[in-house]
């Protein structure tokens, strides 16, 4: 892709890629006349690598307008008015380079000088960043620097992961190396899809895809209370009540094992490949062999009991037997020994959900039980049991059924339910794993991140190894690292690079005002840095956290333009943007949504034009910061171990930094480009930034293999931990006990959520109870306010960008709140009205967008708008569910994670 | 005889806006012109309710009421069906966007700006010529007459085909010679059941929309309106 | 605003537009009223001013809302299909003839009033041409518009001629017959578009059709009542001039309405909707 002459003026095309959301990267061009970047396209030598043809969404064609927003914060700034509020002018003035440097590290090396943590133990230094770890590709070489510094607090959230997957994100991790969940789509034929809204949120890949798979005839169900876009293009639209969908698909497990056949399910699968047949013991807990304390099973073919991982034996998937053995609970205490009644996990399993008929189901998720039974039905009809399928020269079972699930379905309460149920969907019909059916993507919290398979090591009971924060009572402690406190409340969530994002990042905002028992009292950062993330905006309760926001005593955002966030920062900073910084990434392999590609590699983001105003490359920013904090070697050291995404010294080459001096972005980036380019070719070539330039990306084959977890598994002799979570029951028994020995007991209830067997709960109860604990009537408040996603809109600051706003327009919904026609009409509301919408606390207005497709116990506010101070968006009048939302306690599960669902009234809104 | 035409697979759209985006780079139109777009349409009443996306544009019809009422002549019709506006006659009467029953044309009277005052790109590609007459999509002719002088082919080399279904992420649309059976317009309307927006209004859009494939298999009723 | 996919007002054409049809229409239809009604003295002077006059108006009103206005010349380049070109072919050749008919050049206003007619008729056929807004392409709303043009003329006749002790029982009964004439044909029309019409759309017709029943139905009421009661010459003279005027506005009304308000393009349709994966 090298410069392409066009008719009359000086043109050329340059390469760069997107990953303004999770859903990305993906390839773009970027014509350029005379050094002013005019048109996105999509980059088609890219075509035969990228599973998008090469091609970028609607968003990134918002990048032209970005780059030459005349609202971009365009010099380094500092405030003037030390009060900080909504109603307080920062008195924002410009300065230079230096002094805003001189500010920052002042205050740094003030840090370094007291002690990188504070009395509470926390970190003095935080970060929050946004999108969904995507900032990671727009930040340069600034994790170098954290990873320099010390203890980092990057717990302080903005709505990412708790709000979005968070469930999923967990389990799926613990249950498939599955970080998030994707149907196999190119091979998929049947496929329910709870609340997913793919079409909005898979990007170019996703959208593709499931293009042409109903196209090629798979039948999407999309079980969802408003008929989303993703909805529209499905072939069956069922108006699911909001937060029931564990009833819907127990119900769906209810029928196959109640209703069908036994032989229609993968009997050998559940038997082989899964804990099925572990046998449970009195006390709920696995049966073991007193001599290796493996669990046990029945061997149908001998009739006696062996441990699970005897070669030659023929598991029982039923089996009600007496065994001598022992039964361990909690802190390895031994709490039956002898001869023991067992049944199997699959027995337990069984029983479990005698009671989730669809009759039982259509009571509370407002679905008719017939239309359940015809999808379990339909499941199973798809599903294949018995055919395989050859995979780069493999055989492999063919399966292509699969189980989606979406945001507000798979966090908060009732997200450990359903992707229990969905993942236990999958090994039914043996369709975990395998070709068609419900797949894993990446890992984010088992290590390596960067090889999924390498991640799935033998651990006990002859399942995965997992990086459970420890529970026991030697290593437990309520002296948590950060101050969302993710280690000690959430053992699932681990501790890696990624954990803390992941832990209850509403916590760090809740605690500031009233530490919870037992933990260290929570305090301010004294420097927090901001980069792509708007929490004032994104997050719960948004006038709330404003205010403490404003508590801060030092913050630093890279600003692009004036936002919610940034209005409480002491010193703003203009970074480049997406077309004008420097960086390489990783591409390809299986990543986040639907991006499983048949190639892996690495591409180029590049400048495409001059950097506008002040603006300077992340990379400089950062190498600057680790100058003047004396921690430049670690830092170069850190870049040297991989920090920029490649390790700079392998078996393939040593490019290093020097680590005792600054380098400027083009030296780092270019060792970075050589180093990738050593691995990909396994040496052979060491290409440097020239090259990468004009190339864009460069890819090697990735098997498709590698796509499907169910060989690995195979190999290594493994199980998935399905059904029935013994492990999950002994943890929390643990993790109670430790809270319970340090007088803690506020986290209580969610301890109730690690059941090996997952039980209904009344979900919207829950819901409803934040109505009645503010003291009013849960009928007073009858409708359902959710969200969903504005492809258009989300993410990268586009709220900000005209051409965005006036496309997504198109796209019904986006002016206002979404209201079933029928139930406007009962409060006599016409189109276009303003209605105010409440809770018991607070109210906003929105226009009314009367709609058919949605139920009329439903409202619909697309996307997270509600601005007052970002340009342009400040003046679309259309709220956000943030501002109605709490964060709060109640309302959250195990894993630290809420939902955005609120109950609220309606009202035509007086003038 | 080429007959250029476009075909919007109605089965694939999900109405991202990628087109209607890709067009405005490709053509520098000004802040609410969108001769590319794509229509969100309900129907139905609840639980029983569809949705469908829909591209929307100028359909470079066989019949065009635009050029039939054009007093100027500004607006032409190609032998290869292309119907375009010669921008130095028009006079901005705005009767072919009266005329016009797919509401495909556009006259912006003032210079306007995405921000008020032009940013850099804006100011680059700003046209006068294009200010206060009638403008409207032109199947990125410029694109396919430089295409067909170095051999490529419309619809098929990126280099030769509209901007919107370059860019078009689903594979929604697709371009080409009608009057060649073997083009990719031909074979898809060829194997599926299409109509065209407006039909009875006579105009013989050279714009179709798909819907449905032709094989039997599969069965069932087609979706209710 | 939104743009689909519901149909909505077009917004190409405003009052500038409206004010061409007006005055055309109007002008038109004075001149040829002008013509039948053997206008005497001064009046004949005044009525024709006033004809001329309304019809340049229109015709700058127009002018006025074109891009290019400077390029205006080109508007008579496509005389083979298009009636705005023939209307503004016509024009010149109107005012010609009919400022020769002011100095009195004998046959100059009969030739006038049948150009006068012709350019009636071409503006009907600008507006029914005009494919893209259903209620204007509505066959019947060239007759329509025909009819109240000259209803509107034989209107302004009615509210000069008394003054000058002009206009016989003849010619008010003749106004009385466009008047009916043009309120059947309204109804006629709208009783078509009622059954194509989409409700929003439909919706502001009627209320277009509000000033045009009044300016119909409140003159022919008058003509037959003035027509039947012996008057005092005074109070005859003012509901005659009354009923000019109401029938003059009237008219203006609906077609300022009819451009303005009620002209609904008739959005998108589907005849299918797509399959997504399996048939339902």
């Amino acid at each position: 892709m090298s410069a392409t002459p066009s008719t009359a003026t000086r043109s050329e095309r340059v390469p760069t890629y997107c990953y303004q959301c999770v859903a990305g990267p993906d390839l773009l061009t970027v014509r350029v006349q005379d050094g002013v970047a005019t048109e996105v396209e999509p980059n088609f030598c890219a075509s035969k690598v990228h599973p998008g043809g090469g091609k970028v969404c609607v968003k990134a064609y918002g990048l032209v307008q970005k780059t030459y927003n005349p609202n971009r914060v365009l010099t380094p700034m500092k405030r003037s008015n030390p009060k900080k509020g909504r109603d307080e002018d920062p008195g924002f003035v410009p300065i230079g380079w230096d002094e805003a440097f001189e500010l920052i590290a002042e205050r740094l090396n003030r840090i370094r000088a007291e002690g990188l943590t504070d009395a509470s133990g926390y970190p003095r230094l935080a970060a929050s960043f946004g999108g969904g770890g995507t900032p990671q590709f727009y930040m340069g070489t600034f994790p170098a620097f954290l990873a320099a510094w010390g203890p980092v607090d990057m717990g302080f959230g903005s709505g990412q992961g708790v709000k979005c997957d968070h469930s999923e994100h967990l389990y799926g991790e613990f249950w498939h190396r599955a970080f998030i969940v994707a149907a196999d789509t190119p091979t998929t034929r049947y496929l329910i899809s709870c609340g997913s809204n793919i079409e909005a949120s898979g990007g170019v890949a996703g959208v593709w895809r499931h293009a042409n798979a109903r196209v090629r005839g798979m039948k999407r169900v999309q079980v969802e209370p408003h008929l989303s876009v993703t909805g529209a293009c499905s072939a069956q639209w069922v108006p699911i009540k909001p937060k029931t969908d564990p009833a819907f698909l127990y119900a769906l497990i209810h029928v196959m094992l109640h209703e069908m056949p036994r032989e229609r399910l993968d009997l050998p699968f559940l038997k082989q490949r899964t804990a099925s047949p572990y046998l449970v013991g009195p006390n709920g807990y696995y049966l073991r062999d007193r001599a290796t304390r493996k669990p046990l099973v029945w061997d149908a073919a001998r009739g006696a009991a062996c441990v699970h991982d005897t070669p030659g034996i023929d598991e029982a998937l039923h089996a009600q037997v007496q065994v001598d053995a022992i039964e361990i609970g909690a802190d390895g205490e031994v709490l039956a020994d002898g001869v023991l009644p067992g049944s199997t996990g699959f027995d337990r399993l069984f029983e479990h959900m005698r009671p989730y008929s669809p009759e039982w189901a259509a009571g509370v998720c407002d679905v008719p039980a017939a239309t359940m039974r015809r999808i379990a039905h339909e499941y199973i009809e798809h599903a294949c049991v018995g055919q395989t399928i050859e995979i780069d020269g493999h055989t492999l079972p063919y399966r292509p059924v699969a189980v989606t699930l979406g945001k507000t379905v798979n966090n908060g309460w009732g997200g450990y339910e359903c992707c229990w149920a969905r993942t236990l969907l999958a090994c039914l019909v043996g369709a975990l794993e395998v070709p068609g059916g419900t797949l894993g993507t990446t890992v984010r919290l088992v290590r390596p991140m960067s090889e999924r398979h390498d991640s799935a090591v033998p651990g006990p009971d002859g399942f995965m190894a997992y990086p459970m924060n420890p529970t026991d009572k030697a290593t437990w402690s309520p002296r948590p690292n950060i101050r969302n406190a993710y280690k000690t409340m959430v053992p699932l969530v681990g501790n890696g690079a990624w954990s803390q994002a992941l832990g209850p990042t509403h916590f760090s905002w809740m605690f500031l005002d009233g530490t919870p028992k037992g933990l260290p009292t929570v305090t301010f950062p004294d420097v927090w840095f901001v980069y792509r993330t708007n929490p004032a905006i994104s997050f719960w309760d948004t006038a709330a956290l404003g205010d403490k926001i404003a508590r801060f005593p030092f913050v630093v955002a890279m600003a692009y333009t004036m936002d919610e966030t940034n209005h409480y920062a002491d010193v703003l900073l203009p970074d480049a943007t997406d077309l004008e910084g420097l960086q390489l990434i990783r591409i390809g392999g299986t990543k986040y949504v639907e991006q499983f590609w048949d190639q892996q590699g690495f591409a180029l983001r590049q400048p495409v034009v001059a950097m506008r105003g002040q603006a300077r490359d992340f990379t400089d920013i950062a190498t600057e910061l680790a100058r003047r904090t004396g921690v430049l070697d670690k830092y170069n050291a850190a870049i040297n171990r991989g920090a920029g995404g490649v390790p700079l010294k392998s078996a393939h080459g040593d490019f290093s930094l020097p680590t005792a001096q600054a380098h400027t972005r083009e030296q780092i980036w270019d060792a970075v480009c050589r180093a990738a380019s050593a691995e990909l070719s396994d040496g052979a070539e060491t290409h440097g930034l020239d090259w990468w330039k004009e190339k864009g990306l460069a890819t090697k084959p990735f098997a498709r293999l590698q796509w499907y977890l169910y060989p690995t598994m195979v190999e290594r002799g493994l199980r998935f931990e399905l059904p029935y979570q013994e492990r999950l029951q002994r943890i929390g028994a643990e993790l109670g006990r430790r809270l319970h020995e340090h007088d803690m007991h506020w986290w209580d209830k969610q301890m109730a959520e690690y059941q090996a067997l997952p039980a209904w709960k009344d979900f919207p109860a829950l819901w409803e109870g934040i109505v009645t604990g503010a003291g009013a009537k849960a009928g007073d408040y009858p409708f359902w306010l959710l969200t969903a996603r504005s492809m258009q809109y989300a993410w990268g600051g586009n709220v900000g960008v005209q051409m965005i706003r006036e496309v997504a327009d198109n796209v019904a919904g986006h002016r206002g709140v979404i209201i079933h026609s029928g139930a406007a009409e009962k409060l006599g509301i016409a189109d276009g009205d303003p209605i105010d919408i409440a809770t018991p606390k607070r109210s906003v207005r929105a226009r009314a967008v009367l709609r058919q497709g949605i139920r009329p116990d439903t409202l619909l506010l697309i996307g997270q708008f509600d601005h007052w101070k970002t340009p342009l968006a400040k003046d679309f009048g259309v709220p956000s569910l943030n501002a109605l939302a709490t964060m709060s306690m109640d309302l959250t599960d195990a894993t630290g994670s809420s939902a955005d669902i609120v109950r609220v009234a309606v009202r035509k809104g007086c003038s | 005889m080429t007959r250029w035409a476009m075909v919007a697979d109605l089965r694939r759209c999900v109405g991202c806006q990628t087109c209607t985006a890709a067009c405005k780079h490709a053509n520098a139109t000004p802040p609410g012109v969108q001769w590319r777009r794509v229509i969100d349409m309900e129907f139905g009443e609840f639980p029983d309710v569809q949705r469908a996306f829909v591209p929307v544009g100028c359909q470079h019809c066989e019949d065009p009421p635009c050029m039939e009422v054009c007093p100027s002549t500004a607006t032409k019709k190609r032998a290869d069906g292309i119907v375009t506006i010669d921008y130095d006659l028009c006079i901005g009467c705005a009767y072919c966007a009266v005329a016009c029953p797919y509401q495909a044309r556009y006259k912006t009277e003032r210079a306007s700006f995405a921000y008020g005052a032009p940013t850099e790109n804006e100011s680059l590609r700003h046209d006068d010529a294009r200010l206060a007459v009638a403008t409207k999509c032109t199947f990125c002719v410029e694109r396919i007459d430089s295409g067909l002088e170095r051999g490529l082919t419309p619809g098929v080399d990126p280099e030769a085909t509209p901007a919107c279904v370059n860019s078009c992420i689903a594979q929604a649309l697709v371009f080409g010679d009608r009057d060649d059976p073997q083009s990719n317009v031909s074979q898809l309307l060829a194997t599926h059941k299409h109509f065209r927006m407006h039909e009875e209004l006579g105009t013989g859009p050279g714009f179709h929309y798909v819907w449905d494939t032709l094989d039997d298999d599969a069965g069932g009723g087609e979706g209710k309106i | 605003m939104s743009f689909g996919p519901n149909p909505w007002q077009q917004t190409s054409w405003d009052a500038r537009a409206a004010g061409n049809f007006i005055g055309g229409g109007a002008g038109c239809g004075l001149l040829v009223f002008t013509w039948l009604a053997s206008v005497q003295d001064s009046l004949r002077s005044v009525l024709i001013v006033l004809a001329l006059a309304l019809v340049s108006l229109g015709l700058l009103c127009v002018w006025a809302e074109i891009g290019r206005p400077w390029r205006a010349i080109n508007v008579i380049f496509n005389p083979r299909t298009s009636w705005m070109s023939r209307e503004a072919a016509l024009a010149p050749l109107l005012l010609g003839s009919g400022a020769l008919a002011l100095f009195g050049v004998a046959a100059a206003l009969p030739l006038a009033a049948l150009l006068a007619l012709g350019f009636l008729y071409c503006q009907a056929r600008i507006l029914q041409a005009a494919k893209g807004i259903p209620a204007w392409r509505e066959p019947l709303t060239v007759p329509l518009l025909v009819a109240t043009g000259l209803a509107e003329g034989a209107g302004l006749y009615w509210l000069f001629a008394p003054w000058w002790g002009q206009g016989t029982n003849l010619l008010w009964l003749g106004f009385g017959a466009l008047l009916a004439l043009r309120f059947v044909l309204g109804v006629g029309w709208y009783r078509r578009l009622a059954r194509q019409l989409r409700p929003r759309a439909l919706r502001a017709v009627n209320q277009a059709g509000h000033a045009f029943n009044a300016g119909s139905l409140l003159p022919l009421a008058i003509v037959l009542g003035v027509w039947a009661t012996p008057l005092a010459p005074g109070w005859s003279a003012a509901l005659q001039a009354l009923a000019g005027v109401l029938a003059a506005l009237g008219g203006a009304a609906f077609k300022f309405m009819l451009v303005t308000r009620a002209g609904f393009n008739q959005g998108f349709a589907l005849p299918h909707l797509p399959v997504r994966g399996v048939r339902r």
